[in-house]
C-alpha cells in the first residue's frame, strides 16, 4: 500500500480513530464498572452492619453482645477478608468482640481516627488487616443511654479490599483483551472494506490498460454511482483526443493540398523561365518544398505525440506496401519477400507505421537489383512482462552504402544520389518518427550487398 | 500519344497540357472529376494524368470505376497528399505511378514515357525496329545511326508505330491516339504524314495493309 494512495487514506484514518475510540471506550467502561463494583461491595458491607448492629444490640441491656445468625459465613473463616468488630469506647464497659476470622487483630476505628459520619451514620474507612490485608471499614457508633456520658461502642463490619481490587483489576484484563480483538477484526475488516470498495477503481485502471494496448475503443461495463461521471468523462476525453487528432490530420492534409498545388505551378513556371529570376524562383520554390514537406511531417507526428496510443496488426500494412510497392517498381521486377509474424502488432498510429514502413521500402525498392527482404518479427523481452518488442527489418541487394556514407545518410534531406527521385527526407522522417514512439532506426550493411534498415518499435 | 490531363487547378491543367504538348503528345484536359471521368471512358487514351482532389467527383472513385470498367490505360496519380496510405489506395485502386505534388515536369514526362512504353509492351527505354531507333528520352529516332530530322507530327505518328510495331494499325486508331478531341477526324493528314515518313526512312518498313492499316516492320515483303 503505497503512502500517497486512496487506500493508505481510508486505512490510516480507520486504525487512528479505532485507536483513539477503543481505549477511550475501554476506559469508560473500565469506571463505570469499578464504580459499579465499589458501591456493591459498599452496599454489602452496610447491609452487614446494619445486621450485626442491630443483632448486637438486640438482646443486650447495658452492653452490646456478640452478633447470632448474620448469614455470612466467612466471618467464621480465619483471615477471610470480612470481619466485625464491637469495641467499647472511652473506657465504656464491656468486652472487645471479635468475628472468628479476625482472631486477635483489632481493626482501627474511624470515630477514632476523627473521620465524619455520612448521611446514614457510618463512618467509612480504608485501613491494614490481618496478614498485611487492606480492608474497608464501616462504622456505627452506639451509644446505651441518653445521657451525655452514656457509654458509647464502636461496632464495624469489614469487607477485604484485595478482593475488589482482583474483580477490577480481572475485569481490566479481560475489557483489554476483548477491545483488542475488536481493534484487530476492526482493522482486518477496514482492510477488506477499503480493498472491496475500491475495486471499481481498479477496474477503471484495467479499463485505461485496455485502451492504452488497443484493446478497447472506451471504458465500459456498470461502476458505481460515485466514478460514474468519472467514467464518462474519460470516456469523453478519449472521443475528443482522437477528434482532435482526426482534425489535425485533416488540416494538415488540407494544408498540405493548398500548398503543393501553388508550389508545382511556380515551379513549373520558373523552370519554363530561363531568366535570372527564373532561377531564384525554381531555387526558392524547392526550398519552400523541402520545407513544407518537412514541417508537415513534423505537424503530423506532433498529431501523434498527442494520441493515446493505439494498435496497428502489421500484416495488413506490410501486405498494402508489398502490393504498392511491387507494382510500383513492376518495370525493375523487384520482388518484396515478406515475412511477418500472424501475431504482430504496433502500438502506435497506422499511418505512422505506413510512414516508416514505406519510406524504407520505397528506398530499398529504388536500389534493390532484383529482391527486397522484408521480415516482421516481435521480441517478448525478460522478464515476462516487460513491453514486448517489434523488430522490423528490410533489406536490399543493391550497392549499399560505405561507412563514410552510412555515418551521413539519414541527416535531413541527405541524398547520396541525386539521380534517383525522391526529396532525401524519407530516412530522416523514418528515424524521427520511431523515436517518437521511443523506438529507433539502425542502418547497417546487409548480407545481401546492400542496404540493412532496422526498426525497433513497441509491439501491442 | 493521347493523353488525358484531369486536374482542377488551371495553371497547373495548362502547365501539364504545355508541357506534354511539347513533348509530342496529343493532350486533352479536364477541369473537373465528372467532365474526366466521362472523357477517360469514351476516349481511347494512351495515359491518363490524374489529380486525385477533384471537384465534383474524386480520382479515387473516378479510377475505381474506369477498371471495373476495363478500361486499362495507364494512370499516373497526381496529389498533394504524399501519405503511404494515399499512395496505397490510388495503387489499390488501379493506378500504375504515383507522383507527388510539388513534382518536376522531367520526371512526370519520364514516368509518362514509362508507362507509355511498358503498357506498349517495352522493357528498355530505346525502342528497335530494323535499322530504326527511337529513344523515348530524348525523342530521337535514328536510322542506321543516323539522326532523321522529324516535325513534331511526323515524330508522334513514327513513334506510335515504332511503340506498336509488327502490328497493324488502322487509320482511325492513329487518328484516335495521335490528335485530341478536337481534331477533325475525316481530313486525309494521316496518309499524307506516311507519305512523308517513307521518304525519310527505309519505305519499306511501313506496310500498307489493304483495308485495315498500317504496320510498322522489319520483315521482308512477303510478295
Amino acid at each position: 500500500m503505497r503512502l500517497n494512495s486512496l487506500a493508505f487514506r481510508l486505512f490510516a484514518t480507520a486504525i487512528v480513530s479505532t485507536m483513539l475510540v477503543l481505549p477511550l471506550a475501554g476506559l469508560i467502561i473500565y469506571s463505570v464498572y469499578r464504580q459499579e463494583v465499589e458501591e456493591g461491595f459498599d452496599e454489602r458491607i452496610r447491609q452487614l452492619l446494619t445486621i450485626v448492629h442491630a443483632d448486637s444490640i438486640d438482646r443486650a441491656e447495658a452492653e452490646p453482645g456478640a452478633p447470632g445468625q448474620v448469614g455470612e459465613p466467612l466471618f467464621f473463616i480465619t483471615h477471610s477478608g470480612w470481619y466485625w468488630q464491637i469495641k467499647p469506647l472511652a473506657g465504656a464497659p464491656g468486652q472487645h468482640q471479635v468475628s472468628p476470622s479476625l482472631a486477635t487483630f483489632v481493626l482501627p476505628s474511624p470515630f477514632e481516627a476523627g473521620v465524619e459520619p455520612d448521611a446514614q451514620g457510618a463512618r467509612w474507612m480504608n485501613a491494614g488487616g490481618p496478614n498485611d490485608q487492606r480492608v474497608r471499614i464501616a462504622e456505627t457508633v452506639y451509644a446505651f443511654g441518653e445521657e451525655k456520658d452514656a457509654p458509647q461502642y464502636s461496632i464495624a463490619v469489614a469487607g477485604p479490599l484485595d478482593w475488589l481490587d482482583a474483580r477490577v483489576a480481572g475485569f481490566g484484563t479481560q475489557l483489554a483483551m476483548a477491545l483488542t480483538l475488536a481493534g484487530i477484526a476492526l482493522v482486518a475488516v477496514t482492510l477488506l472494506q477499503v480493498r472491496f470498495g475500491l475495486l471499481p477503481l481498479r477496474a477503471i485502471e484495467n479499463g485505461l490498460a485496455a485502451i492504452r494496448s488497443g484493446k478497447a475503443a472506451r471504458l465500459d461495463g456498470e461502476l458505481p454511482a460515485e466514478i460514474e461521471p468519472l467514467q464518462q468523462e474519460l470516456n469523453a476525453l478519449i472521443q475528443s483526443n482522437q477528434e482532435i487528432i482526426d482534425r489535425a490530420r485533416t488540416q494538415v492534409g488540407n494544408l498540405a493540398h493548398a500548398l503543393k498545388t501553388p508550389l508545382a505551378v511556380i515551379t513549373n513556371e520558373a523552370r519554363d523561365d530561363k531568366s535570372q529570376l527564373g532561377s531564384k524562383v525554381a531555387e526558392q520554390a524547392r526550398l519552400m518544398r523541402d520545407q513544407v514537406n518537412h514541417y508537415l511531417d513534423r505537424a503530423r507526428m506532433a498529431a501523434s505525440a498527442g494520441s493515446l496510443v493505439r494498435v496497428t496488426e502489421v500484416l495488413p500494412v506490410a501486405e498494402a506496401l508489398q502490393r504498392a510497392l511491387e507494382r510500383i517498381y513492376r518495370d525493375k521486377g523487384v520482388a518484396i519477400l515478406l515475412e511477418c509474424a500472424d501475431e504482430a502488432r504496433f502500438q502506435g498510429e497506422r499511418q505512422d507505421l505506413e510512414e516508416m514502413l514505406g519510406n524504407l521500402l520505397d528506398n530499398a525498392c529504388k536500389w534493390a537489383r532484383s529482391s527486397v527482404r522484408f521480415k516482421v518479427a516481435v521480441r517478448r523481452p525478460e522478464p515476462r512482462g516487460a513491453q514486448p518488442r517489434l523488430i522490423v527489418s528490410i533489406e536490399d541487394d543493391g550497392p549499399g552504402l560505405s561507412e563514410e556514407q552510412l555515418r551521413q545518410i539519414g541527416k535531413r534531406g541527405l541524398r547520396l544520389d541525386e539521380t534517383k527521385p525522391g526529396s532525401g527526407l524519407g530516412l530522416s522522417i523514418v528515424g524521427d518518427l520511431a523515436h517518437s514512439y521511443s523506438g529507433s532506426l539502425g542502418l547497417a550493411a546487409s548480407r545481401y550487398g546492400g542496404l540493412s534498415a532496422t526498426l525497433d518499435l513497441p509491439a501491442a | 500519344m493521347r493523353v488525358l490531363v484531369v486536374e482542377d487547378d488551371p495553371d497547373l491543367n495548362r502547365q501539364l497540357v504545355q508541357a506534354l504538348s511539347e513533348a509530342g503528345y496529343a493532350v486533352d484536359s479536364a477541369p473537373d472529376g465528372e467532365e474526366g471521368f466521362y472523357l477517360g471512358e469514351t476516349e481511347p487514351y494512351d495515359i491518363v494524368i490524374l489529380d486525385i482532389g477533384l471537384p465534383k467527383m474524386d480520382g479515387i472513385s473516378i479510377l475505381e470505376q474506369w477498371r471495373r470498367a476495363d478500361r486499362n490505360m495507364p494512370v499516373i496519380i497526381l496529389t498533394a497528399r504524399d501519405r503511404w496510405s494515399d499512395k496505397v489506395s490510388g495503387i489499390d485502386a488501379g493506378a500504375d505511378d504515383y507522383l507527388a505534388k510539388p513534382f518536376h515536369m522531367e520526371e512526370l514526362l519520364a514516368r509518362v514515357r514509362a508507362q507509355v512504353r511498358r503498357s506498349a509492351g517495352h522493357a528498355k527505354s530505346e525502342i528497335e525496329c530494323g535499322p530504326l531507333r527511337l529513344d523515348t528520352r530524348t525523342a530521337r529516332v535514328t536510322c542506321a545511326g543516323q539522326t532523321i530530322k522529324l516535325t513534331s507530327h511526323e515524330y508522334r505518328l513514327l513513334a506510335y508505330l515504332m511503340h506498336h510495331n509488327e502490328r497493324v494499325v488502322s487509320r482511325t486508331e492513329l487518328v484516335e491516339h495521335l490528335y485530341d478531341q478536337d481534331f477533325d477526324r475525316d481530313s486525309n493528314t494521316i496518309e499524307v504524314f506516311i507519305g512523308r515518313l517513307r521518304k525519310k526512312i527505309p519505305a519499306d518498313l511501313i506496310k500498307t495493309v489493304r483495308g485495315l492499316g498500317y504496320r510498322l516492320t522489319q520483315e521482308p515483303d512477303e510478295a
